[in-house]
């Protein structure tokens, strides 16, 4: 009892303090949470208008029922919002869809453009990282790394570190100085992009060619 | 009565005037040296951190200065840290809703305000032994004064990097017919070094004057 009693004697601002702190961060949260949001959506609609130049607007399959799962840490399945981007002649000029995995500092989040067929990246960009400035967030804007991407198949990604004169289109080179960023891009986009496409043509959204 | 209200004038005077200079936390207290170097490239960034540690600086020394004689000494650095982390998150928060462009500019640097020492130094050498007042004047004082060194550096370095300040053209490109060729070094971390290098000797060569 005695030990209680010495335990609230020194600790009830702490205790008292975390609640109201807990209270003002919910408070904001909630109020600019909504802005944070769009702003999101915002800038995710830039990025893939940027990848996918011909598209004038997206279309959302999950407004048309479909939902797409994919399998996320520990076995989970996590759902992914895919695109379907539509030219001013209404016809499908290409997919982007988001995806997220672990990078060095902290998750990087992308969004990821493939042609009409599902055959081929388009490119990617990133929508949310915290990796470390000067290092690992050259993933946001090295071209040399970016350009990669484009063009190279929509299937499962090798990264590679040096570069070979054999390269296959489907090996990417890593950042030197960036390299665990850079390859948690690749790794990001090869599992996603895989199980999407196995998904997308279960479902006959695209072909099966190849 | 008079001499009372005089000498507190004369306190808050000097107390301001000290986040300005005598004791300004960048060049001369030497405190908060990671966002000094990191996100001073150009005057935008700078002056949106300086901004939000003004903020964050003022809220906390308020809520320590209010709860100063309730605080347990063992307890109050965890204390410190509690109330500077929520108005750090708050400030986070208000960024990403209303400037999200600088707030994925400064990117982990606005959450990394919570481990800056001008903030929990203000805490504990001020703010936890003063009244509201002296708390809430040095908060501004040393909050502008981290604020306009931080946009000294970021202005010297912005102008010899790319010519602009506030991305206005100052001075006209060589590229586009001027007299200017932009020093790129200058917006790498190597440029913030020497920057601060020069402006701290330039600072205390002016101090050495005075006195």
């Amino acid at each position: 009892m005695l030990k209680i009693k010495h335990f609230i004697q020194q600790s009830w601002l702490l205790i008292i303090s975390s609640f109201f702190f807990g209270l003002l961060i919910a408070i904001a949260n909630a109020r600019w949470s909504d802005e944070i949001e769009q702003n999101r959506i915002d800038k995710l609609n830039h990025l893939t208008v940027a990848l996918l130049p011909e598209a004038k607007h997206f279309i959302d399959l999950d407004t048309l029922g479909i939902e797409i799962e994919i399998e996320a840490s520990k076995g989970k399945r996590k759902k992914i919002k895919v695109y379907k981007a539509v030219s001013g002649a209404d016809e499908c000029v290409g997919w982007s869809f988001n995806a997220a995995g672990q990078g060095f500092q902290d998750k990087i989040e992308l969004v990821i453009a493939v042609d009409k067929d599902f055959q081929k990246l388009a490119g990617f960009d990133v929508l949310a990282s915290n990796e470390t400035p000067g290092l690992g967030d050259k993933i946001k804007y090295d071209d040399d790394y970016r350009a990669q991407f484009k063009g190279a198949p929509a299937g499962k990604l090798e990264a590679v570190r040096t570069l070979d004169a054999k390269k296959k289109r489907s090996q990417i080179v890593v950042i030197s100085g960036a390299t665990v960023s850079s390859e948690a891009v690749v790794k990001i986009i090869s599992n996603s992009i895989t199980q999407i496409k196995k998904q997308m043509q279960e479902k006959g959204l695209i072909g099966n060619g190849k | 009565m008079a001499n009372d209200t005089k000498a507190a004038a004369c306190l808050y005077k000097q107390t301001l005037l000290a986040g300005l200079w005598r004791e300004n936390p960048v060049f001369r207290l030497l405190l908060g040296m990671c966002p000094t170097l990191a996100v001073t490239a150009a005057v935008k960034p700078a002056l949106t951190m300086g901004l939000s540690v003004i903020f964050v600086l003022l809220c906390s020394n308020i809520v320590v200065s209010l709860m100063r004689n309730l605080l347990k000494p063992h307890l109050r650095i965890l204390m410190f840290t509690l109330t500077i982390a929520t108005f750090v998150t708050i400030a986070d928060l208000f960024l990403k809703a209303f400037v999200p462009v600088m707030s994925e500019r400064l990117g982990p640097y606005v959450p990394l305000i919570i481990v800056n020492c001008i903030i929990i130094c203000r805490a504990e050498a001020c703010a936890s032994k003063n009244n509201l007042v002296v708390s809430i004047i040095d908060a501004l004082g040393m909050g502008v004064g981290f604020t306009l060194a931080l946009c000294i550096l970021a202005g010297v370095r912005e102008l010899l990097a790319t010519g602009t300040i506030f991305e206005i053209q100052i001075f006209a490109l060589a590229e586009k017919g001027g007299w200017f060729v932009p020093w790129a070094a200058m917006s790498m971390p190597v440029g913030a070094f020497i920057t601060l290098g020069l402006l701290l000797g330039l600072v205390n060569v002016v101090c050495k004057r005075k006195s």
